[in-house]
């Protein structure tokens, strides 16, 4: 009788040959059977396995049968070895994944309809997929509070949850900040913090994450969405200079959620809670959806486009006349690339020299993600020319314009008023100030003419985070009213000038400035992807 | 055959918990013995020779389980002492404790030389206030003689023995759970492999050894392997402790051979306790073992007898059970044990558990329904071999065999609504 | 800030630290020097020793939850724990308890009004041949019937 089996393929000396469903899988040595079989593209059901954490072997879920082991193991904490035999659903295994899922399920609420996790449950995922489709269990739930301020941020159900300690690992590893501990034994257990010290650290979101159920939930988004009506749009998070990939979770035109969208390179598994609600910005600052012209004495009114463009470039026009000296531009490193580099060549069409790139710092590194800049293209800035962020040299532009000696300023993205860098009369005096912004800021409001740009969900482009890695940030929204990226609105405005160049998308600006940076080399926004890309040299 | 007691052989005799009765009685002469004529690699292969199996439950071969330790790592091997004396029935080491610490201490010494071990630890259960007081009071006398600390006995080796108490908590018998309680955790039974002989105590290659395990290496010391493999049954070495507790006249610790019959301990232990009650069942070896009926109790007790009868000799608590004992009420406590001793960790035995207790009560209290009967041996095969630790076993296998020896009785709780033998009793 | 302990207390704590390979095996003995100075570990005390280990309070307090000795909250002079578990519960233990509830007025997991008796259920003391049979505070009574059990009781201030 021919050997059904099929034969193993070769395996180096670091690697051991396997098979899993009699599919052939070479691994690394020590690889764990779940992780050879994510390989051979098999999923091996699991909840308390994540990849970030360490292994606890504890939901039991991932039980398999291995040739000439006698009981199941797990898939997560069974190391592949050479010759392995691995079968993930025999009728043994079936029946004991059968008896996990009930296990799971007898003293769960089954409260999915009000449940924020409906959707994206591995309960409900894994029931459909391996349970029995019905309960034996009929005698009452073991109850526990629920709806529970576990954090600051975070609400816990203690009867959602299955005791993976996903989120007491995170706490335990990855934050260090240790709040969370398995309290009580047998079916009492229930994870808790100690009383008066809530969980609260600058990553608590990421418990929410980690949990396969509903336990946890994430307070600004409860009952905010269903999950299946959300759209999650692969990008980046602009909150500092880390850059952490994220997905915006959408639904009509808004932002309900943003979480982190695993990269190994950048953010692993995670990002912290104040990227995580950075969306929120775009609806809770005031935004101003048309052009803003102020005249003499009154208060601003919105123009067309072609008008507030024109007069913008009549002001600056006026100023760079006076002297190329008396004319300055504040440009934020919060802009994408493609914003930074069209803004690069507009100022040197219009004949503004003076440039500064404005800083944003606070707290410190951390040992984790949260960096000391909060701004999330300063490399970017430096790449595209027009220089790393620098207070002193805005602080001398605005002691300029304060002087008398600025005539004309253009600020790209940033609010030195808001920002308590200069008193709004100073500006509001100066003759021409052009303001570029997504929302309607101090500085907006003191301007001769502001431009209203796409806000962060709104826009394309890319950021270059501080180890230098490219990463793009895709459209989630449709731009507010009559928002434009603020490349278009730089394009548009050195036009006047003498500036020629189009651009028919974020995609286009790209490809023209990496064929004049050097570290850009050979890349394309195309081939970015969700991953980004590296730097040359970087 | 007449048999003269070795592991009791002290008990009884005035002050025998004391250093000075022990050694005049012979005391540490075995470990001397050791000093002198073996190497430890020598007296490992002399204790893998006596056939001592471990007395803790699973029955393993000791020297073996001391084979496992790898060799040439210039880390800290560790001897802990399993102490946690808590399987339901079980009361031997603590009369070994009690009455007679300095033979166990004996083996501990002996142990820890052959497995080059210079920290010790006596993981004691928190209950045994007792015993940890006269513990320590022995290893005290120890230092104090030179039987612990620096160059023992001029062997040039150096241990000292730490006692560990615990707290409450059944699950910290279990070896590597007994390993996080002793580092200051909850006691969560580790993920094995690796096993604790290569990653044990805080990470280092670790031996975990019963008590009664450890005096009866005092014993091979003493007389060496051939002796030892000379008593009991072949495979089955060595002499015993049973307790027998439940429904006998004497309940107590009666030592004999390996492979005594099981009706014979009970008639040590003075036979049933009402003559009107005819024996119904025993469970030989600790609440987590199969229950074996009147009918299967011509058995011999030793580990191959027992495990040949579908049960298992376990930490030799043998309880005995009358005809006035109901089983499903029987089933009840030892789940509500188990319920309340899992340690939560592992979702089949987190949740069977508890789901055990429910269905049971209702049984008992007659609102049981006729699927209950099944279901408790299908939810008992779902938990059974798929937990992290045995525990899911030491509460699956009574229940299955509960049930499986006792159907009847179980149906009729479902069919008269209730238990017949408590309503007997009320009329 | 007062420690939530005696200075001997603590002194003996900072003994305990050095006393293993590593500090953390420190806190079950460290525990038990508190449960016996305070007859139960205050949270106080908790977040007190998880300093001194350097593990978080939240550990220290899944650490006290998952043994039973430990008492997170104040209990009677007396701690009447009675073996319930069936070696015992076949020799009686349920008389033991019910006699133990009329006589003391209480539940089991109650305490007297006057602070002096806590009664408790719990598992097997491992005195299975002394059934039935408690443990109150550190000492054990086996053997026990309705007269014994008064007579104990009466022994005790």
């Amino acid at each position: 009788m021919p050997d059904p089996t099929p034969p193993l393929p070769p395996a180096g000396p670091d690697e051991v040959a396997l098979l899993i469903d009699d599919r052939p899988v070479v691994v690394r040595k020590g690889t764990t059977v779940l992780r050879a079989a994510e390989a051979a593209g098999l999923l091996i059901p699991h909840y308390c396995y994540h990849p970030g954490l360490s292994i606890a072997g504890n939901c039991r879920m991932c039980l398999i049968e291995i040739d000439k082991v006698p009981k199941l193991q797990i898939g997560c904490a069974t190391a592949a070895t050479q010759g392995m035999v691995v079968r993930t659903a025999t009728p043994r295994v079936k029946t004991a994944r059968e008896g996990i899922m009930e296990f799971l399920l007898i003293n769960h609420p089954l409260d999915c309809p009000i449940c924020d996790q409906a959707g994206e449950c591995r309960l409900q995922q894994y029931e459909a997929a391996y349970g029995a489709g019905t309960s034996r269990f009929t005698d009452e739930k073991v109850h526990w509070p629920k709806r529970y301020d576990i954090g600051r941020s975070v609400v816990f159900d203690a009867e959602r949850c299955i005791k993976c300690t996903r989120c007491i690992r995170f706490c335990d590893e990855i934050s260090k900040s240790r709040e969370l501990a398995l309290f009580q034994r047998g079916d009492h257990a229930i994870i808790g913090t100690f009383p008066g010290k809530p969980l609260d650290n600058p990553y608590s979101g990421n418990t929410v994450d980690v949990c396969p159920v509903g336990a946890l939930t994430w307070k600004p988004f409860r009952f905010k969405a269903r999950v299946w009506f959300l759209r999650d749009v692969p990008s980046a998070c602009a909150g500092c200079a880390r850059g952490c990939n994220v997905n915006l979770g959408t639904y009509r035109n808004r932002v309900h959620r943003m979480t982190p969208r695993a990269n190994l390179e950048v953010n692993r598994y995670w990002m912290c809670d104040a990227g995580r609600q950075s969306y929120a910005a775009l609806t809770e600052q005031p935004r101003f959806e048309r052009p803003l012209a102020r005249p003499a004495t009154d208060a601003s009114e919105p123009i067309p486009w072609d008008e507030a463009v024109e007069r913008a470039a009549a002001l600056l026009r006026e100023a760079v006349a006076a002297g190329a000296d008396g004319v300055a531009a504040i440009v934020s490193a919060r802009l994408s690339l493609e914003d930074l580099h069209v803004t690069q060549r507009a100022l040197q069409a219009i004949g503004i020299g003076r440039v500064a790139v404005a800083p944003h710092e606070e707290g410190q590194d951390d040992h984790l993600l949260l960096r000391r800049d909060k701004t999330p293209n300063a490399r970017g800035a430096a790449l595209v020319g027009l220089g790393a962020p620098n207070a002193g040299r805005v602080k001398e532009i605005l002691e300029d314009v304060s002087s008398g000696r600025v005539r004309g300023l253009l600020v790209v993205g940033e609010d030195p008023i808001g920002d308590g860098l200069i008193p709004a009369s100073d500006l509001r005096r100066l003759p021409a100030l052009v303001a570029i912004d997504w929302w309607k800021s101090p500085t907006v409001e003191a301007a001769g003419v502001a431009l209203p740009a796409c806000g962060y969900g709104e826009w394309e482009g890319t950021l270059v985070n501080f180890e230098g890695r490219a990463q793009r940030c895709r459209a989630a929204l449709k731009p507010q009213g009559e928002t434009e990226p603020v490349w278009r609105i730089l394009a548009a405005l050195a036009r006047p000038f003498g500036f020629g160049a189009e651009y028919a998308s974020a995609s286009a600006v790209f490809d023209e400035a990496a064929a004049g940076i050097p570290a850009l080399a050979g890349m394309s926004y195309r081939s970015l992807g969700t991953g980004g890309a590296k730097l040359k040299g970087a | 055959m007449a048999y003269d007691k070795l592991l009791t052989r002290n008990l009884g005799k005035p002050n025998s918990a004391t250093l000075d009765a022990y050694q005049a009685s012979g005391g540490y002469q075995g470990l001397r013995r050791v000093f002198k004529e073996f190497t430890p690699e020598k007296f490992v292969e002399e204790v893998k020779a006596s056939g001592l199996r471990g007395r803790g439950g699973a029955g393993f071969p000791a020297g073996v389980k001391w084979g496992f330790l790898p060799k040439g790592l210039e880390v800290p091997r560790y001897l802990c002492v399993n102490a946690d004396e808590s399987e339901p029935g079980t009361f031997k080491d603590r009369l070994l404790i009690e009455q007679d610490p300095h033979l166990v201490l004996e083996g501990i010494i002996a142990s820890a030389w052959a497995i080059g071990c210079h920290t010790a630890f006596f993981y004691i259960r928190g209950e045994f206030h007792k015993g940890a007081r006269i513990f320590q009071k022995a290893i005290e006398e120890a230092y104090a003689k030179g039987l612990l600390g620096r160059n023992i006995l001029g062997s040039g080796f150096d241990l000292d023995l730490i006692v560990y108490r615990g707290a409450g908590a059944y699950i910290c018998g279990e070896e590597t759970a007994l390993l996080e309680s002793l580092e200051g955790k909850r006691g969560l039974p580790r993920i094995k492999p690796p096993f604790p002989a290569v990653v044990g105590l805080y990470g280092c290659p670790t031996i975990i050894n019963n008590v009664e395990t450890l005096a009866n290496v005092t014993l091979i010391a003493e007389r060496g392997a051939a002796w030892f493999a000379a008593i009991g049954r072949p495979k089955n070495t060595g002499p015993k402790l049973f307790c027998v507790s439940g429904h006998v006249a004497r309940p107590g610790v009666y030592e004999a051979p390996l492979g005594i019959p099981m009706k014979e301990l009970i008639e040590m232990a003075g036979g049933m306790m009402r003559p009107d009650r005819p024996l119904k069942a025993v469970v030989p070896g600790g609440s987590s073992m199969k229950i074996l009926p009147a009918a299967k109790c011509d058995v011999l007790m030793d580990f191959d007898s027992l495990a040949a009868a579908g049960t298992s000799l376990g930490s030799a608590g043998m309880f005995v059970m009358d005809s006035g004992t109901c089983m499903v009420d029987a089933l009840w406590n030892v789940c509500r044990f188990y319920a309340h001793e899992s340690c939560g960790q592992c979702t089949p035995c987190r949740e069977g558990t508890g789901w055990f207790v429910k269905i049971l009560k209702r049984l008992e209290r007659g609102d049981g329904v006729p699927d209950d009967v099944e279901l408790l041996d299908n939810v008992a095969s779902r938990v059974e071999g798929n937990t992290i630790c045995p525990f899911g076993e030491a509460v699956a296998w009574p229940v299955q065999s509960y049930v499986k020896e006792f159907r009847d009785e179980f149906q009729e709780h479902v069919t008269r609504r209730g238990c017949p033998l408590a309503a007997a009793a009320a009329r | 800030m007062s420690l939530p302990v005696s200075t001997e207390t603590d002194r003996q704590i900072d003994g305990l630290l050095g006393r293993f390979p590593q500090r953390g095996s420190a806190l079950l003995p460290a525990l038990h020097l508190i449960q016996a100075e305070k007859g139960h570990i205050p949270l106080e005390a908790m977040d007190y020793i998880a300093g001194k280990i350097g593990v978080s309070p939240a550990f220290v307090a899944g650490v006290v939850s998952f043994y039973t000795m430990f008492q997170q909250t104040p209990i009677g002079r007396h701690h009447i724990q009675v073996c319930c578990t069936l070696p015992c519960a076949l020799r009686g233990a349920g008389s033991v308890m019910g006699y133990l509830e009329r006589k003391l007025g209480i539940r089991r997991g109650g305490t007297t009004p006057d602070g002096k008796f806590t009664l408790s259920a719990v598992e097997c003391l491992g005195a299975c041949d002394t059934a039935p049979m408690f443990q109150i505070n550190e000492e054990e009574y086996g053997q026990l019937d309705e007269r014994r059990i008064d007579a104990i009781l009466a022994s005790l201030k």
